[in-house]
């Protein structure tokens, strides 16, 4: 089953001289529970991509469908809601709310959502991510490879169905990196819940069911890793 | 970049939003600060000619001096002009009353008398009088006609009449014209009042000059007069009022001083984690702090010198819009004022602490930079500490997430929270100061009231209701009220009576059914509709109602006794007993005034007032004793010329209209600048607020994106920045409250004692600050917020 469809997904930025055409005509599909990672140069169009995945950005043309539905046809509402349900976003640059504590960022899309976390299941986030002893910390008491982790456990936290990660592990040493990885792998596993992650690392490349590529915002698919 | 200290101009381009905020706030206080100060410079400059030309120039006056004093103060180095001034009671010329006085020649341009024809009587039986007078029915004298006065004490002599000069309002009004004489011929009469008034030169530091004056010549306190209100606005006053207003001034213009360097220090301060983390950063590539600082205060000359001369050019625009609405009003009296005042105090005021500010404000987060390890200022921000955690957490169990979150981000910095509510606060406590000013201008100074008359008719022999009429239907004529005063033996409950009127009569026998014996009448007056409609303002208590008073027998009574205080303490329901020559009538207390503004010359028990059918049934009399006119603005000469048309000699023609305009006037030339400082000060509030908090939001740009990632809707993104903002909003406003109320009744129960202002709680005010606090707090969050919705997600976070 398809969970995310793109057709014909165009990115232009800017106009005349500082026209860059970083996405162009991108139509691909994920299943749901695939992990997909996605490589290519540097200024290829990788966050692009991973941006109107999200509907962090629109698109010049083109459609996202994520669960059958057009994402960018619906209002800022809508969308707001759909994103805290459907797609848990892990920056590059972590970007966790500074005057929130460790638990509250993780727990935060749950209170956007009125939710009471289960505390269970938010208890057994933190200890895999091995935060649990910073649960009361705020970001800027932690470490770099911390704070990605505490950006992953939000992301998992409402146990969205898509998992958009852009270089999770960018900032990490190789350990962190695989634990990082691994940790993904076995959420989306358990939860059967589909990983789109951008990487430069081969290796983490590889872990995945598919890779694409992107090269001067042109997505080929790669063939990827036995299943 | 050639050199390190081109990272200034190109970090404020890189963040053209911010800076644009930056030099907006920095311009909104210089504005206020050139604005009041310039205005302040202004006002003392009107307020001094309309004070001369209300008072007189003269500083201060000697009673009774002799020769030698006259001849030692005149002489001085400081004293510009000196002049006699006689007053010499009242006379009668060709059978009306009028008032002869002399002045010294050389003095008269200092009283504003003016020469409009012949010339100023110098010799022997000659006099000089008012225009109106000399125009007037009764007199209607020429230069070169001879007249007739007698003085008081009987003696009448025959004097020509050599000079015509300009009508003075009051004497206008009272119909009572000033005559001048010759001081030669003065001097021969016994004079009511003999001073000699002395005119300093501008510079003369007039307090010492006096002190010399009375020591040297040994001149006791009750011998000199001062022209307090000169002396008070060009800052010469010993009086105790007037250093109060002195000492409320240096007061208010301390705290504007301060409200300027908070408004713009609480702009830095929103952005100083930034700065301190851009700061570390270049600490790390090995920028020194001398480095730093230099690059700051490039910063702070690039902000100031766009912001200084836009701010200076604001607060002179708003001294223009004052000094132009009253030149407009008078060009005669302010016509040497030039329009585009340049006040250099307010200039230089508002160039001093915008500089100073910025460069201290921008300064502080370069220092704390330095203070920290590069490191440590480019990961940490040290604003928000951890101890707070606990009551965080209960935050969000308490509220929706998005008001504790709203809540939160205000609470954590409590720097931030700090200047920003002390910005609200100073502009509050600002404006509840200013306020003050109101109060005692209002105090201070006479109005018109919506009852004053334009022209007066009084007639001993009385003025019928067919005259009335008859003057209500001339063309130009708005309204016509007339008046009846009379004299009734009234009495009442004897418990009414205050004990300070007991105790003057000696005790007061209560007579069977509680009542007592007057031992004085009380004054009656008659209202017609129109006058008890303006009496309401006055009313303390019932109601005013012709046709009640009428069919139920109804009588007002009148809490103040002009003369001796209060008599009686009459309340609703109080019976009245009147004794008329038809028996005793009975009259119900239906309302209770707490004044009149007229004033009986007779020792009256009290003043009620009833309507003019019941006046007419106490006491006989149909006629009016004075019929007040109102006129409207247009053709006012010819509709005058009407009325004087209609009357015969007997009835004597008030004409109050000059000294209508002059008490506006002075009243206005207060009024425009009272209410501009408010008017400037809330403008400057309301601005300051929509700045801080545009600039607040704005700073909040990546966090607010982030917010969104992460699923949070449009609505709760409002409500969250709403929270957070009136939360800010409601600190000041209660810090502001709180601080103005004390600020307020310290100023008016310390300062203002002398003006008798009562302080009262500014319920009004203070409902009228919180709901503009939160409204325009709301107000001007809303549209950066738009702004940064309209943004797409990933623009706004920047590198994913
Ligand atoms: N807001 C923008 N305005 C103009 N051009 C942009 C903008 N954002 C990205 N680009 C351009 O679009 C292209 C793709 O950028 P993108 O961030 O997607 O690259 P990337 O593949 O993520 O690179 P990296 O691996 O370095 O993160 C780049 O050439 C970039 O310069
Ligand atoms: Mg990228």
């Amino acid at each position: 089953m398809e969970i995310l469809t793109t057709t014909g997904l165009c990115k232009t930025y800017g106009i005349g001289e500082t026209k860059v055409e970083a996405l162009k005509d991108v139509t691909f599909s994920v299943s749901k529970g695939e992990f997909v990672s996605i490589v290519g140069p540097s200024g290829s169009g990788k966050s692009t991509l991973l941006n109107m995945l999200g509907a962090l950005d629109f698109p010049t043309s083109g459609n996202v469908f994520i669960d059958g539905r057009d994402i960018f046809t619906m209002n800022e509402e809508e969308l707001s809601v759909f994103r805290r349900r459907n797609i848990g976003f892990i920056f590059q640059a972590y970007n966790l709310v500074p005057e929130l504590n460790v638990e509250e960022n993780i727990t935060l899309p749950l209170l956007l959502d009125y939710k009471k976390p289960d505390q269970q299941y938010i208890d057994e986030i933190v200890d895999i991510l091995g935060l649990a002893d910073r649960k009361h910390h705020l970001p800027n008491q932690l470490s770099g490879g911390q704070q990605q982790r505490v950006a992953i456990g939000r992301a998992l936290s409402a146990r969205p169905a898509i998992i958009l990660a852009d270089e999770p592990t960018g900032n990490l040493d190789s350990k962190n990196s695989k634990d990082v990885i691994n940790l993904l792998k076995l959420s989306v596993d358990r939860y059967n819940q589909t990983l789109i992650m951008i990487t430069h690392n081969h290796n983490y490349a590889s872990f995945a069911d598919r890779v694409l590529n992107v090269e001067d915002g042109i997505v080929t698919e790669l063939g990827g890793a036995v299943r | 970049m050639k050199d390190y200290l081109a990272l200034a101009p190109q970090y404020l381009a890189a963040h053209k939003k911010k800076t644009r905020l930056t030099i907006l706030s920095v311009v909104i206080s210089v504005a206020l600060i050139t604005g009041v100060f310039s205005m302040l410079d202004a006002l003392l400059q009107f307020e001094k000619i309309q004070v001369i030309h209300d008072y007189g120039n003269y500083h201060i006056a000697v009673k009774d001096a002799t020769d030698e004093e006259m001849q030692a103060i005149g002489g001085r180095i400081d004293v510009k002009n000196t002049g006699r001034w006689k007053t010499l009671g009242e006379a009668n010329i060709n059978g009306m009353t009028c008032a002869l006085g002399a002045l010294d020649e050389n003095f008269t341009e200092n009283l504003n008398i003016e020469v409009i024809q012949g010339k100023y009587p110098t010799g022997q039986n000659e006099i000089m009088l008012e225009k109106w007078a000399a125009e007037s029915i009764q007199l209607n004298l020429k230069v070169g006609d001879t007249v007739n006065i007698a003085v008081a004490d009987g003696t009448r002599r025959e004097y020509t009449v050599t000079g015509i000069y300009n009508d003075l309002g009051n004497m206008k009004a009272q119909g009572i014209p000033g005559v001048f004489l010759s001081m030669d011929d003065a001097e021969l009469m016994p004079a009511q009042q003999n001073v000699y008034l002395i005119e300093f030169k501008g510079e003369a530091d007039m307090i010492k000059a006096r002190q010399q004056i009375q020591t040297s010549l040994n001149i006791p306190e009750d011998r000199i007069g001062r022209n307090d209100r000169l002396l008070a606005v060009i800052g010469q006053s010993d009086y105790k009022a007037a250093v109060g207003i002195y000492q409320i001034g240096g007061i208010l213009f301390f705290i504007v001083l301060l409200a300027g360097v908070v408004m713009i220090y609480n702009t830095f301060n929103i952005s100083v984690m930034e700065r301190v983390r851009h700061f570390g950063l270049l600490r790390c590539i090995g920028a020194s702090p001398a480095q730093i600082k230099k690059i700051v205060k490039r910063e702070g000359l690039t902000i100031t010198l766009k912001a200084i001369p836009l701010g200076v050019l604001l607060g002179m625009i708003m001294t223009f819009v004052c000094c132009a609405l009253l030149k407009f009003y008078n060009t005669s009296l302010f016509g040497d004022i030039q329009l585009f005042y340049i006040s250099t105090i307010g200039i230089i005021a508002g160039i001093v602490v915008g500089f100073m500010t910025v460069f201290i404000a921008s300064l502080l987060p370069a220092k704390k930079a330095a203070q920290v390890s590069p490191v440590n200022a480019v990961t940490g921000s040290n604003d928000i500490k951890v101890s707070k955690n606990k009551k965080r957490g209960l935050l969000t169990k308490m509220f929706p997430v998005e008001i504790a979150l709203g809540m939160n981000n205000a609470i954590m910095k409590k720097k931030t929270l700090f200047w920003m509510s002390c910005s609200i606060a100073i502009s509050i406590i600002m404006f509840m100061g200013f306020n003050v000013f109101v109060d005692f201008m209002h105090a201070g100074l006479k109005t018109n009231k919506p009852y004053t008359p334009d022209i007066t008719l009084t007639s001993k022999q009385g003025i019928s209701e067919e005259l009335s009429a008859r003057a209500a239907g001339i063309d130009g004529v708005k309204k016509v009220y007339g008046r009846m005063f009379g004299y009734v033996d009234a009495t009442f409950d004897a418990a009414r009576l205050s004990d300070a009127y007991k105790e003057s009569m000696g005790g007061i026998e209560a007579t069977e059914g509680g009542l007592f014996t007057p031992s004085a009448s009380s004054w009656l007056i008659s209202y017609e509709e129109n006058q008890l409609n303006w009496a309401k303002d006055k009313l303390m208590a019932g109601e005013l109602s012709e046709d009640k008073m009428n069919t139920q027998n109804g009588i007002i009574a009148v809490a103040a006794n002009a003369s001796n205080g209060r008599n009686a303490n009459l309340q609703l329901g109080d019976k009245v007993y009147v004794r008329t020559p038809s028996g005793t009538k009975e009259f119900t207390v239906m309302g209770i005034l707490n004044s009149v503004p007229f004033q009986d010359n007779k020792q009256n028990l009290t003043t009620f007032i009833t309507t003019e059918k019941i006046f007419t049934e106490l006491t006989g009399k149909t006629l009016y004793d004075a019929l007040d006119i109102q006129l409207s603005s247009k053709n006012q000469e010819q509709t005058v010329a009407a009325i004087k048309g209609m009357m015969d000699s007997s009835i004597n023609f008030l004409d109050s209209r000059q000294k209508n305009a002059e008490i506006d006037q002075t009243f206005l030339t207060m009024a425009i600048f009272i209410y501009g400082f408010v008017a400037v000060i809330a403008l400057i509030s309301i601005l300051n607020i929509i700045s801080t908090m545009n600039t607040s939001v704005a700073s909040k740009t990546k966090y607010l994106g982030v917010m969104r990632a992460v699923g949070m809707s449009g609505k709760q993104l409002n409500k969250m920045v709403l929270i957070e903002a009136i939360t800010y909003g409601l600190t000041g406003c209660l810090a502001g409250c709180i601080l103005g109320v004390i600020l307020q009744k310290q100023l008016i129960e310390n300062l203002l004692t002398s003006f008798h202002i009562i302080w009262k709680f500014p319920v009004g005010q203070i409902v009228l600050i919180l709901i503009f606090t939160i409204f325009v707090t709301a107000l001007s969050v809303i549209s950066p917020l738009k702004r940064i919705k309209a943004k797409g997600i990933s623009e706004v976070i920047g590198a994913l």
